[in-house]
């Protein structure tokens, strides 16, 4: 009997090990896809701490790499580009945090108060438009639009100011930024919101109602509520990503006129390291930044974790 | 949008006043909203003269479609059309294949090591190399300057393959374990079984695939200077950004060219925006639904 059973049990054993086997050699393709194009430039970061030079392997021990530590960052850190660069990133993403984020939330509510139908399809759709068109095309409409003989000029002149040369002067540049990234946005990031409140239990509205809530009492004391922990959620992203710019954006609408405001880490990044091949300082600011930035998320969700339930981990 | 469509959490009584309100107030939003892009359409049609002197703000002054006539004659688009649809055809059949060879077996309960498996998966979410290692890398590989650029790389995608992976394990394990049972093998129960049941999920990942390599221009950039090889995206960064393209090069014949000294360059270009955005605009309002999909479920704590 046992001999029996153990038989059963070493086939049993046989067979799930084939089957394992069939398993990984369907995964095979990806994990080596990860392998290569993801963890590979990870071990990549160790240029950071190098004077690469471009074609040589990542670490030789034939004394051919020359080590130099933490001689990158500290030459980032003292250079005027870190407080630049740090400072307009952070300004830019704080400005956005505080004139945008609130405005999916108000027009979630606002579209959940209009009657479902015809209109309030074409509002919705309409809102997601800015979310397909290509970075391309909203920074190439942006630029001629702020233009001198822009029609925002044009606007600007009409309504009895005068020209400003949106292009040149700096200045202007966070509220161009913002207001670009808010319409690109706002209308898709209302889809969680709207989810939150086509969860809300029905009876919740008639208890309020019975209580004798008004329609503004009842958008501010039910829907307001669910919303909260997306609310908490999203916002610990946002505070986590203070670092993360819309860089692919600047990229095409900034030019060295504008670098004093607009500069920020993708971009920088991309100027030294890509287009002016210093790859071991571009690594290595890279990665102090990614370091901060990692700071930056834990801490907001410590401290949504402290306030609420609602924090990521 | 089918989930508000099942709403009921309407608030129907009120005054009219407030309904009013908040129709106008919506209405607003919406005319601001769609006003640029309607802007760069009117300016693209109306009669060259007027677009010069700046006198269109509301509807199209006179109608003049030469300059889409200009722009349809242009090689040097087509073949970035050409590029940025074969880019995108290969990108999504391969975002598709990846993500359910990748998913499958992460739901599978004897997989051993599954859940270390998964970790290796999903780190990468987290932690990069950045941009100047993953370049060094591409170079190594001599992939630069190689169409495969833009292909190789973005071939496996870690949300899909975590977007169908929960797609997956909502399927029940009985319809896996009678297969295999019966003796069929993991392979073709993966294609015969699941893959055909995973058509809904398979739309939303083609759908966000195909949309994100139609608009990314920054992988081009970096590893593309052959022009030949220019997406779509990137012959329209140097026809808008960097000003490189004169599209009033395009008029050949002369009989057109006293049209060319009135044609405004802002004009060709918007009009090679419209002509380059309307495969996006006609479609999205029917696969947002995709899309939607896509955000909630990726949107859920795992």
């Amino acid at each position: 009997m046992d001999k029996v059973f153990q038989n059963i049990k070493g086939k049993q054993k046989m067979r799930n090990i084939k089957e394992n086997i069939e398993l990984y050699l369907i995964m095979l393709p990806v994990l080596i896809h990860i392998f290569i194009f993801l963890y590979i430039p990870m071990y990549g970061i160790v240029i950071g701490f190098q004077n690469y030079l471009p074609g040589s392997p990542f670490i030789a021990f034939d004394g051919s790499v020359e080590w130099v530590g933490l001689r990158h960052i500290i030459y980032f850190v003292k250079s005027i580009y870190f407080t630049r660069i740090l400072g307009n990133t952070v300004f830019l993403s704080l400005q956005l945090l505080v004139f945008g984020f609130w405005v999916p939330i108000t027009f979630s509510i606002l579209l959940n108060e209009l009657k479902n139908g015809f209109f309030k399809k074409i509002v919705q759709t309409g809102s997601y438009l800015p979310h397909f068109i290509s970075t391309v095309v909203v920074a190439g409409m942006v630029i001629s639009f702020i233009s001198t003989d822009g029609i925002l000029n044009k606007l600007i002149v009409f309504l009895g100011g005068e020209k400003k040369d949106f292009l040149v002067d700096p200045k202007y540049f966070p509220s161009i930024y913002t207001m670009t990234n808010i319409w690109k946005t706002f209308g898709w990031s209302t889809i969680l919101y709207l989810s939150h409140i086509a969860a809300i239990n029905p009876n919740l509205y008639e208890a309020a109602k019975i209580d004798g809530a008004n329609r503004f009492h009842r958008m501010w004391y039910v829907t307001l509520p669910s919303l909260l922990p997306s609310i908490d959620m999203l916002f610990i992203f946002a505070v986590g990503g203070l670092l993360n710019s819309n860089s692919q954006l600047i990229l095409l609408i900034y030019n060295p006129a504008l670098y004093k405001k607009a500069d920020v880490i993708g971009t920088f990044l991309y100027r030294s390291g890509i287009a002016g091949g210093q790859f071991s300082y571009g690594t290595a600011v890279g990665l102090f930044m990614t370091i901060i930035n990692f700071t930056l998320l834990y801490s907001a969700n410590a401290i949504t974790r402290k306030r609420s339930e609602n924090a990521l981990w | 949008m089918r989930m508000t469509g099942k709403n009921k959490n309407k608030i129907r009584e009120g005054s009219m006043l407030v309904d009013i309100i908040l129709y106008i107030i919506a209405g607003i939003i919406l005319l601001i909203t769609l006003y640029p892009m309607y802007y760069v359409l009117i300016m693209s049609i109306s009669d060259p003269k007027e677009v010069t002197a700046m006198r269109v703000t509301l509807y199209p002054k006179g109608i003049y479609l030469g300059t889409y006539k200009l722009i349809a004659n242009d090689v040097k688009m087509w073949r970035s059309y050409a590029n940025t649809f074969f880019y995108v055809i290969c990108v999504t059949a391969l975002n598709c294949l990846t993500a359910v060879l990748g998913a499958y077996p992460l739901t599978n309960k004897s997989l051993i090591g599954r859940k270390w498996v998964t970790r290796y998966i999903l780190i990468p979410m987290y932690f990069n190399g950045g941009l100047i290692p993953t370049f060094l890398l591409m170079n190594k590989l001599g992939l630069y300057n190689n169409r495969l650029s833009i292909i190789v790389p973005a071939a496996v995608s870690i949300w899909y393959i975590i977007l169908v992976r929960t797609y997956f394990l909502s399927l029940p394990s009985s319809l896996r374990e009678s297969a295999f049972i019966d003796g069929a093998s993991h392979f073709s129960i993966l294609f015969k079984i699941y893959v055909p049941l995973a058509k809904p999920i398979l739309a939303v990942v083609a759908i966000y695939s195909a949309v994100g390599i139609w608009n990314s221009y920054f992988e081009a950039m970096i590893y593309l200077p052959n022009e030949d090889l220019h997406p779509l995206q990137m012959y329209l960064m140097r026809v808008l950004i960097q000003q490189t393209v004169n599209l009033k090069s395009l008029v050949k014949d002369e009989a057109e060219l006293y049209i060319s000294l009135m044609l405004s360059n802002i004009q060709l270009k918007y009009a090679m925006i419209i002509f380059t955005t309307l495969p996006i605009i006609f479609t999205y309002p029917y696969f947002q639904k995709y899309f939607i999909k896509g955000a909630m479920l990726g949107s859920l704590k795992e």
